[in-house]
């Protein structure tokens, strides 16, 4: 039997960890591993981004915070707010991985204040993507209504009938890993679509994870879930995983939600997945990508009135109109075609 | 300053809080939500593990119905407890709660075969898509009806006072939304308070970081009779470190698919509490682990701040993981799951006293000011509890509006409120900070008014903390003298709170002179059924306060004994 240990003797680091997340890998990340070098009472050194620069200071401010057993990042910064600056500003409410409210942006990484351990040097910065109200306190206010306007709950299409209802959990499988969001915000800072700011109308990961609670569930109408999609701007997603990695609840965010999510869209808003019907299709078809047809599939003639760009995608050898208008293919095409599936068109 | 107008202001935007809302709104009565943390983040709902499962739902034998019944009565309140209004609301839980989370949309568990995932043994549970984390898709779920039906909300904002007509009933609120520091008078015909079941009012405590006992406080300075004030529930192993986990439970509730749950040891080593063998039953590990702890404390083989260990070492990981969190606390550090055990230490949680109300209605004894679910005195912390409860309390307030007033705008009072908070933010004394006060407060109740009480400590108790009142408070110092997202400011309102309804809980624990439950008196050993099957009403008289007994109706259960060393009594 092993009474505790946390501190006292070094945790073995696992050799590999799951790729996925590999921004976050829990074991090799937690406090134990990490800092069995510190000892409690050696000094941390955290250097905070503050909203107000004092006069002759730095934007970031930097406090030396001794360390505690297990110390969190919480820890620290309650520390600092009751010994070297009560004006500091930072939002927790649990302090247990439940609220979702104490997100700030760790040595350049978004992580939980209350769940995420100290390290002996600590960059801490307010979630991006938000504005900031006072030094880490950030305005949800833009989330909040976008995930309001998705009007992210359910609308039966058959009368609910008795508790309980016929439901399994291999239905709600992929909903069901939504339902761990916190709505901490940690992938929406982390989102570099979203970093782009007005340049698309992508509703971000969150969001998306919000209406994949109920989008996702079987006892949706596929009608409302249609109305939500239609709003979400969901194919400017790049699939890069940077949510992924960063989501403190372990959600896969775009394996399990936006993939099915976009799957979905694809069904009940096939305009919404033109790019990626066209882009299936001429890879189908050619067994390569051909940009000059993507852009017209996509664009139409629209894509014809600026010659500029045109004329630099040419210079650049980016599109080959000769190539695009005799359709060539490659040796690839009948192996793309089979994978794909060779179907011109949607569905 | 801002002024609104609505007909019922709700302080707490948690589970009672919310259906309140939700259920006046139905009505056609226009709700506001004033939360002190975001609606449906913070408060007791977020922490709820799983949802008992009431009467004979989801293929509960009479036995479990009866069971539950039981546990709710004994074990989770020790008989302190309306039993009436506990046979109504298991009714309700029973046949309209459960059906109407779900046919919102609520996940409750089910494997791949459909079958929804229960916990074994004679009292069963569900949860909702995980236990222990049930209360976050619970509670986001009643933050997305709210904001559909349109209820206004104002968050992050702190009720400071109630707003009083000139016959002294109840007819607005005045606030502090603390981000952008701005005031409002809000007057409402009718003020529900839902602020909860927890304080923190001890150094190591559960609850949400901006609780302070608001509730209370406003209700007792309203003149609102109190009662059970003394009835402090505990939670037995909460992680010893770090201080910002001191929330987070190892729980000793059964698991859901799983015939084994959490098991703790002493500091030797030897097994004190395994809830299959010390609880068979599982009617309240709670009250079963805290009364283990305390022999064992008396052993020398633990301490209430730690020494001592839980975890899952007796299970398979996978037993676990399928369908809890509970591995989520040990995997974040890095120990080994489940082999490793980790230190824990008791934490301050539920009150089971509060604002005594008619459990028919919510009203307090205010009139205008009503109250429902954790900080009503009348039961003990389930979230279909305080759901009912906010039920209820809408169809009170909903036949009395048309007799009741809202303020109007009360000059006086708001001045004085302006200047008594402006004059806190500006607080330039020698002494100590508002954050340092409240800790100093937290330690006395830690130390004198912790899990085993008696006289002397709490008298010396009554002294720190007048000492606190007196000495220390005129001389605080606030650092922060900004407007926006203060929570200097903050602490500064909160100390007070604080420090009145600390002076009420010592008081009605010198007043109950016997041990129940959690109540643990070592100078009373004994449950004493003779004297103190009652309650330990408070009420305000002159600038003091006076007890009255008030004796329970049984219909259901009774103790079936006289007087018994309350170690020795099951619950």
């Amino acid at each position: 039997m092993t009474l505790v240990s946390p501190g006292d003797a070094p945790v073995p680091v696992p050799p590999s960890v799951d790729g996925r997340r590999l921004g976050q890998a829990e074991q090799h990340d937690a406090l134990a591993a990490r800092n069995s070098r510190l000892i409690p009472g050696e000094l941390l050194t955290i250097k905070i981004r503050r909203s107000e620069v004092p006069a002759g200071g730095d934007i970031y401010q930097e406090f030396q915070v001794p360390y505690q057993k297990w110390m969190r990042v919480l820890d620290a910064l309650n520390w600092i707010a009751e010994n070297a600056a009560a004006d500091l500003a930072f939002r927790w409410f649990c302090g247990s991985k439940m609220c979702g409210t104490c997100a700030v942006r760790m040595n350049g990484r978004e992580v939980l204040a209350c769940w995420e351990a100290v390290e002996p040097s600590m960059v801490i910065e307010p979630l991006r993507n938000l504005p900031v109200i006072r030094d880490l306190v950030v305005d949800r206010t833009r989330y909040e209504d976008k995930v309001a306007s998705l009007e992210p709950w359910i609308e039966r299409h058959e009368p609910y009938a008795q508790f309980p209802e016929p439901l399994t959990h291999k239905q709600m499988k992929d909903a069901s890993k939504a339902l761990d969001c916190i709505s901490c915000m940690c992938c929406y800072s982390a989102c570099p679509v979203i970093g782009l700011g007005n340049l698309t109308d992508f509703a971000g990961p969150a969001p998306l994870v919000q209406l994949g609670q109920t989008a996702l569930d079987p006892r949706n109408s596929p009608g409302k879930v249609r109305r939500s999609l239609e709003l979400t701007g969901i194919f400017n997603c790049v699939s890069c995983y940077k949510c992924e990695e960063v989501c403190p609840a372990s959600i896969p965010i775009v394996s399990r939600i936006i993939e099915p999510l976009k799957a979905k869209a694809a069904q009940l808003v096939p305009e919404m997945a033109k790019h990626s019907f066209a882009l299936r299709d001429i890879v189908a078809g050619r067994g390569r990508v051909d940009p000059g047809e993507l852009v017209l599939r996509v664009q139409g003639l629209r894509a014809l009135g600026n010659l500029r760009r045109i004329l630099r995608l040419f210079a650049r050898g980016k599109i080959n109109p000769m190539k695009t208008l005799l359709g060539t293919k490659t040796g690839a095409a009948e192996a793309a075609g089979r994978l794909l599936g060779n179907r011109v068109g949607k569905q | 300053m801002q002024v609104i107008t609505t007909d019922v202001a709700v302080i707490g935007g948690g589970a009672a809080g919310c259906y309140a809302a939700l259920n006046l709104s139905k009505r056609g009565i226009k709700p506001l939500i004033i939360c002190k943390g975001l609606v449906g983040k913070s408060g007791a709902s977020l922490f709820a593990g799983n949802l008992v499962i009431s009467g004979r739902a989801l293929g509960n034998s009479e036995e479990n119905a009866r069971n539950t019944a039981e546990f709710l009565i004994k074990y989770h309140n020790q008989f302190l407890i309306d039993q009436n209004w506990a046979q109504r609301c298991g009714q309700w839980v029973e046949k309209v709660y459960y059906p109407e989370l779900e046919e919102a949309g609520l996940y409750f568990r089910r494997n791949d075969a459909g079958e929804v995932v229960t916990s074994p043994g004679k009292i069963r549970s569900i949860a909702a898509n995980v236990q222990g984390n049930s209360g976050v898709p619970f509670m986001d779920l009643r933050r997305k009806q709210v904001i559909k039906a349109g209820i206004a909300r104002m968050e992050e904002t702190l009720a400071t006072s109630l707003l009083h007509n000139p016959d002294g009933s109840v007819g607005g609120v005045f606030c502090l939304n603390y981000i952008t520091g701005e005031y409002t008078a809000v007057m409402a015909r009718a003020v529900i308070l839902a602020t909860g079941y927890s304080d923190r009012l001890h150094t190591r405590s559960t609850g949400t970081r901006e609780m302070s006992a608001d509730g209370v406080a406003l209700a007792w300075r309203a003149g609102a009779t109190l009662l059970n004030m003394e009835m402090q529930w505990w939670h037995t192993n909460d992680m010893a470190h770090p201080p910002s986990w001191q929330r987070m439970q190892i729980y000793p509730n059964p698991m859901l698919g799983s015939q084994k749950s959490a098991r703790m040891l002493n500091s030797a080593g030897e097994e004190f509490f395994n809830q299959q063998q010390d609880d068979p039953l599982a009617f309240g590990p709670y009250t079963v682990q805290l009364k283990a702890l305390v022999k064992q404390v008396r052993a020398g083989k633990a301490r209430y701040e730690g020494g001592y260990y839980a975890g899952f070492d007796n299970c398979d990981p996978a037993e676990v993981e399928t369908y809890t969190t509970y591995g989520k606390t040990f995997r974040q550090l890095g120990l080994p799951f489940p082999a490793h055990m980790a230190e824990t230490a008791v934490s301050s949680h539920y009150r089971q006293g509060g604002i005594d109300v008619d459990t028919t209605t919510m009203r307090s004894s205010v009139q205008g000011l009503y109250a429902a679910g954790g900080v009503g005195g009348h039961s003990n912390g389930l979230i279909g509890l305080a759901t009912y409860d906010g039920k209820v309390v809408a169809e009170g307030v909903a036949r009395d509006i048309a007799t009741l007033k809202a303020v109007s705008l009360p000059q006086p009072q708001i001045e004085a409120e302006c200047r008594r908070l402006d004059r806190l933010r500006s607080s330039s004394g020698d002494g100590p900070a508002p954050g340092r006060l409240k800790e100093d407060i937290r330690a006395v109740m830690w130390e004198k008014v912790g899990v085993e009480k008696n006289a002397s400590d709490l008298r010396s108790a009554l002294d720190d903390i007048a000492r606190i009142r007196l000495d220390l408070l005129p001389g605080m110092k606030i650092r922060n003298t900004g407007k926006s997202v203060n929570y200097e400011w903050l602490d500064a309102i909160d100390v007070m709170n604080m420090i009145d309804v600390c002076e009420l809980v010592i008081h009605s624990s010198l007043e109950r002179k016997e041990s129940r439950g959690p109540f643990i008196r070592q100078d009373f050993p004994l449950t004493d059924n003779d004297n103190w099957l009652a309650a330990n009403v408070l009420k305000k008289s002159g600038n003091g306060l006076r007890f009255e007994q008030r004796p329970y109706d049984m219909p259901l259960f009774t103790p079936g004994f006289s007087r018994k060393d309350n170690l020795e009594v099951a619950w």
